[in-house]
């Protein structure tokens, strides 16, 4: 039982308390965890900790540096679903506070793996302690978000989890900012650089954990009156999460959330050699940056977006949106590659990115819709295991099928025609898995008392 | 009560608008 500033009864916020403060505490988290998205522009520099100016004799090679991220987000999805049901039981002071020490402690750390040139000291620290982080940190004001904006969960949800997608904005320049900062003809800045993200971010995930509070146990919106007519699949009942996920509507969802994040997944990460590819000639390297860079932001807008639309045509529909305009925009990416139109070929890819967000984005509110607020972060950790899967399937699948195709002969830049197919194949079973989604047998809801404010039944 | 809200907002729009204008000044590139 924990006491004082970070037990969940100090966190109960008083009467006439505004709710749109509690947005931005969640933000403070997302946009430093979301820096993860943007490890990659230590990537090259890590492999050349010995060197400087180029890898030299016992630096690190690239595929080995490219195993702290995937390390992380392993990690990520693991402890999600390891430590939702005590985010859930503490609440979201508390866990935000312990998710500021994983993830500013695995840059301390990765920090001194760096300086004493141990990659495994790397591992533990972003990978291992900095992926741990990640995932608390991910889950921790999903819950609370949701019982603050009963009217608008999308919304509130997606204003969070865009944070995630911006923190890769932020991220990136800032990284590159301190690297050259602390560069000198001996150091490559980089040790001195992961010191400083530690500090900063330690210290801007503190002011999500001073501001963040929860809702009463009797607080309800002024002037909302629930439904009184409940919507399809939007349930008043609760289901706890041991149980809901042994009912068919987790492992439903569970398909919709892997099938969306594979198909995005996979071309965000191969989205610079793919335009340079098909756009031979026509797009440099560092135009395809350029691309990459609009990517991300169509990927953090889309968050906010289509997760607030969502609270007004439904959850499903917004997914069925996904997959069928998904569908049609990557049967449509060949051709534009064919007929070398970039700005349509540009314009399409940031449509499917936008919707990658969106799936991550509004599905906290689905699981809301359909298992109900108890217990709905802990149930939301246990589905992030779809993104673990979908962020290893995805890129395996565009590599491995881009360089099966060039392999037997086919040019470059028409070697992603079949993945984009495929991904239409992926983008087809997350539509049924959607399709075939309906309300949670009756059997097996909750029925124990439920304190509103806390989650924890009585 | 307003004023915290306000200060809470800006700490967190103003590191995020940053990230935003950084990546449109590069997406810039991209149709020049």
């Amino acid at each position: 039982m924990t006491t004082g500033f970070f037990a969940r009864e100090s966190t109960v916020a008083p009467p006439g308390f505004n709710r749109f403060q509690v947005p931005p505490a969640a933000l403070a988290v997302h946009l430093c965890i979301g820096q993860a998205y943007a490890f990659s522009t230590f990537n090259l520099p890590l492999t050349k900790l010995l060197g400087i100016t180029q890898s030299a004799p016992g630096d690190w090679s690239l595929k080995d540096v490219g195993w702290i991220f995937s390390i992380a987000i392993l990690f990520l999805g693991s402890s999600a679903a390891l430590f939702g049901r005590w985010v859930e039981r503490v609440g979201p002071r508390l866990s935000m506070f312990v998710s500021a020490l994983c993830f500013g402690g695995g840059f301390l750390l990765a920090a001194a793996g760096i300086y004493l040139h141990q990659l495994w000291i790397v591992y533990l620290g972003y990978g291992v302690l900095g992926g741990c982080g990640l995932g608390i940190g991910y889950i921790s004001p999903v819950s609370t978000l949701i019982k603050w904006f009963p009217d608008k969960p999308g919304m509130a949800t997606g204003m969070a989890i865009m944070g995630f997608g911006g923190g890769a904005l932020i991220g990136a320049p800032l990284s590159v900012l301190l690297m050259k900062h602390f560069a000198t003809p001996t150091s490559s800045g980089v040790f001195e650089t992961f010191v400083t993200m530690g500090v900063i971010y330690f210290v801007f995930m503190m002011i999500g954990v001073f501001s963040i509070r929860v809702p009463s146990a009797d607080w309800k919106p002024a002037g909302w009156v629930p439904a009184a007519h409940a919507k399809p699949l939007v349930t008043t009942a609760n289901v706890s999460v041991d149980v809901a996920w042994k009912t068919p509507q987790f492992w439903l969802l569970w398909g919709v959330l892997c099938m969306n994040v594979t198909a995005g997944i996979g071309v965000l990460g191969q989205a610079s050699p793919m335009i340079q590819e098909m756009f031979s000639g026509k797009v440099t390297p560092v135009v395809a940056a350029s691309f990459v860079g609009l990517l991300s932001l169509f990927n953090m807008g889309g968050r906010f977006i289509w997760a607030s639309t969502s609270d007004y045509i439904g959850r499903r529909n917004t997914y069925m949106i996904f997959f069928l305009l998904g569908m049609a925009l990557y049967a449509s990416i060949p051709t534009l590659g064919h007929n070398q139109s970039l700005p349509l070929f540009v314009t399409a890819f940031c449509i499917i990115l936008s919707m990658y967000g969106g799936g991550f984005a509004t599905i906290p509110a689905y699981l809301r819709d359909v298992f109900g607020t108890y217990q709905v972060g802990a149930i939301h950790g246990r589905l992030l295991t779809a993104w673990s899967v979908a962020g290893v399937l995805g890129p395996v699948l565009v590599n491995y099928i881009r360089q099966a195709q060039i392999d037997s002969g086919v040019p470059k830049a028409q070697a992603y025609s079949i993945t984009m197919y495929i991904m239409c194949g992926l983008l087809l079973i997350g539509f049924i898995c959607n399709f075939a989604m309906r309300a949670v047998d009756p059997k097996y809801h909750y029925k124990g008392a439920i304190g509103a404010s806390d989650g924890s039944a009585h | 009560m307003k004023g915290r809200i306000g200060i809470i907002w800006l700490l967190v729009a103003i590191p995020l608008l940053w990230g935003v204008f950084k990546t449109l000044q590069n997406a810039l590139k991209l149709f020049q």
